[in-house]
């Protein structure tokens, strides 16, 4: 599979600010993409290729699910989006800015654009729902002054202000994981980018979680979503990306988890 | 940059106590290491005091015919005293030698006989000290030739043992301090590597809310410092609790050593503060590196 059957509206603009290109996106004309990946392809030390010649563009305010089977490429994508990794080939652009040519004390700075939720919470057991999520701001070097206040707000957005004084081991996974999308959201990132947050909740707690995803999206939060779960993806009809072996095979809005026909 | 400091500290200060036992851990530790590395380096003070302490027995004695004339012994004397080799120069006249060959028979109990002898049959002499034991030879030359001087006495297998030993033991306790030093670093290193690896996952978290390197590096660099200081101030506690009986033991070991306990425990201590302090904000760094943006 080459990059001959993508549909063409997926041959990344060169310029992602180039708005002649981008008004062949499917996506609403004029909205400034958060995220460019042009033409990238990433091989591992050990010579695995996890990522092959993937264009992709995600605009403001999109909300996008990333499906694929187990190896590929999704986490290998994620990483490339906060930097964890780097692309061998092709440019990574976020909010305009090209992560390969970033400056080291740069870093940090960029990630705070990004808000980043994990299947398994990665909470820190020590610490209250609310220091959990004051964290991501005192470790920022952000005012004191403005921690307070920042984080009651993203506690009422999730809903937790109730368990603000609760340990994680004292919240159920639902809580847990609506604590890391509070730390996700307290910086107001461009993007957020949850990594299978469902994949350890039942159906219920799951829709609960993909509700207040879709609710922070309509507040004009970019949400990028990688799932296993079919049943969310073909119900919400959102646009989707799929990946296999590196390539993406698949890029609709409205589409469904498994390809039609 | 205060509330950074602020941050840092306090920090640094509750990861310490949320992690008591860790935390104690590498403190005992360090506190053990110094305490070896203090205890070598006292042994090392002490050794090196002997070793100058036998290094300036070793002098050349230049006998004098009894013939000498004051203006030709103090000619030699000034001579002698001005070759750069030469600490010192000292005149022992011939009743001086003979009070202490006098004093010297007292000491060992035996009888004094030298009353019965008509002259004194000691020569006076000059006790040149050097600056280094091994430059004996160009001294002695230098006496030979000159005419007042009878013999000089034969030091040179005597100067070439002491410094074969000396040496050998200077340079043995230095290796012997390096490798403890070595040891000490990996072992408080690593202990430390623990403690961070501990909280690898609050790390990894920082990193990934976008924390700059040095808002993840500083309060372990501070924590570190902290069981360095803490260990530093246990060591001295132990070594000052135990000054005073060591003190004697050394004193009665010691007593012909010009040594002075008090210079020696401004070194130690010196020495375990900076070790300390060293070591933990090394062993800090160093751990914390690893976890930092690649």
């Amino acid at each position: 599979m080459t990059v001959d059957t993508l549909p063409d509206r997926r041959r990344a603009p060169r310029r992602a600010s180039a708005p002649s290109e981008l008004d062949r996106n499917p996506i609403p004309s004029g909205a400034r993409p958060v995220l460019v990946l042009n033409d990238v392809s990433k091989t591992y030390p050990n010579g695995r290729k996890a990522l092959e010649e993937v264009d992709l563009v995600i605009p403001e305010g999109d909300f996008v699910f990333l499906v694929g089977p187990s190896g590929a490429g999704k986490s290998t994508l994620m990483k490339l989006l906060i930097r964890d990794e780097l692309a061998t080939e092709g440019t990574v652009l976020l909010d305009g800015e090209d992560l390969a040519k970033l400056p080291r004390r740069r870093v940090p700075k960029v990630r705070r654009k990004v808000g980043i939720v994990f299947q398994d919470y990665k909470l820190l057991h020590m610490k209250t729902v609310r220091e959990n999520i004051a964290f991501a701001l005192e470790v920022t070097g952000t005012r004191r002054a403005r921690i307070g206040p920042a984080v009651e707000r993203a506690m009422a957005l999730v809903g937790l202000t109730g368990a603000a004084d609760q340990y994680p081991h004292q919240l159920s996974g639902g809580e847990q994981q609506r604590t890391a999308i509070a730390r996700a959201l307290v910086h107001d990132p461009r993007i957020i980018i949850a990594d299978e947050p469902t994949g350890n909740l039942d159906p219920l707690i799951s829709w609960e979680i993909i509700n207040l995803l879709l609710r922070i999206n309509e507040l004009g939060v970019t949400v990028l979503m990688a799932t296993h779960d079919a049943e969310v993806v073909s119900a919400l009809r959102k646009r989707v990306v799929a990946l296999e072996d590196g390539h993406v095979m698949r890029d609709e809005v409205g589409g469904a988890y498994h390809r039609r026909g | 940059m205060f509330s950074f400091l602020a941050f840092s500290l306090s920090r640094a200060w509750q990861s310490f106590w949320r992690n008591a036992a860790m935390s104690l851990a590498a403190t005992a530790t360090m506190t053990l290491m110094l305490l070896l590395l203090s205890g070598f380096w006292i042994v090392q003070a002490g050794l090196l005091a002997g070793l100058d302490f036998v290094e300036q027995k070793v002098q050349v004695v230049a006998d004098l015919t009894d013939d000498a004339t004051p203006s030709a012994v103090q000619a030699l004397e000034a001579r002698i005293n001005a070759m750069p080799e030469v600490a010192e120069v000292d005149y022992v006249s011939k009743a001086e030698a003979l009070q202490r060959f006098q004093a010297t028979r007292a000491a060992q109990g035996e009888a004094d006989l030298t009353p019965f002898l008509a002259t004194n049959p000691l020569p006076a002499s000059l006790e040149i000290r050097l600056r280094q034991p091994d430059d004996f030879g160009v001294v002695t030359d230098a006496l030979r030739g000159d005419p007042i001087v009878q013999r000089v006495k034969n030091i040179a297998d005597l100067a070439a043992k002491v410094t074969t030993v000396t040496d050998f033991l200077r340079n043995a306790g230095l290796a012997l301090l390096a490798v403890i030093g070595a040891i000490v670093l990996f072992i408080v290193i690593n202990t430390i590597r623990l403690a961070v690896v501990g909280r690898a996952e609050e790390i990894e978290i920082m990193r990934l809310v976008g924390a700059s390197d040095a808002f993840i590096r500083w309060p372990f660099v501070f924590e570190g410092a902290m069981v360095g200081l803490l260990g530093a101030a246990l060591t001295l506690g132990v070594l000052g609790a135990a000054a005073d009986p060591l003190g004697h033991l050394m004193f009665d070991f010691f007593r012909v050593l010009p040594i002075s306990i008090g210079a020696i425990a401004q070194d130690v201590g010196l020495l375990v503060l900076g070790t300390g302090l060293g070591l933990g904000v090394l062993g800090a760094w160093i751990s914390v590196r690893t976890y930092l943006i690649r």
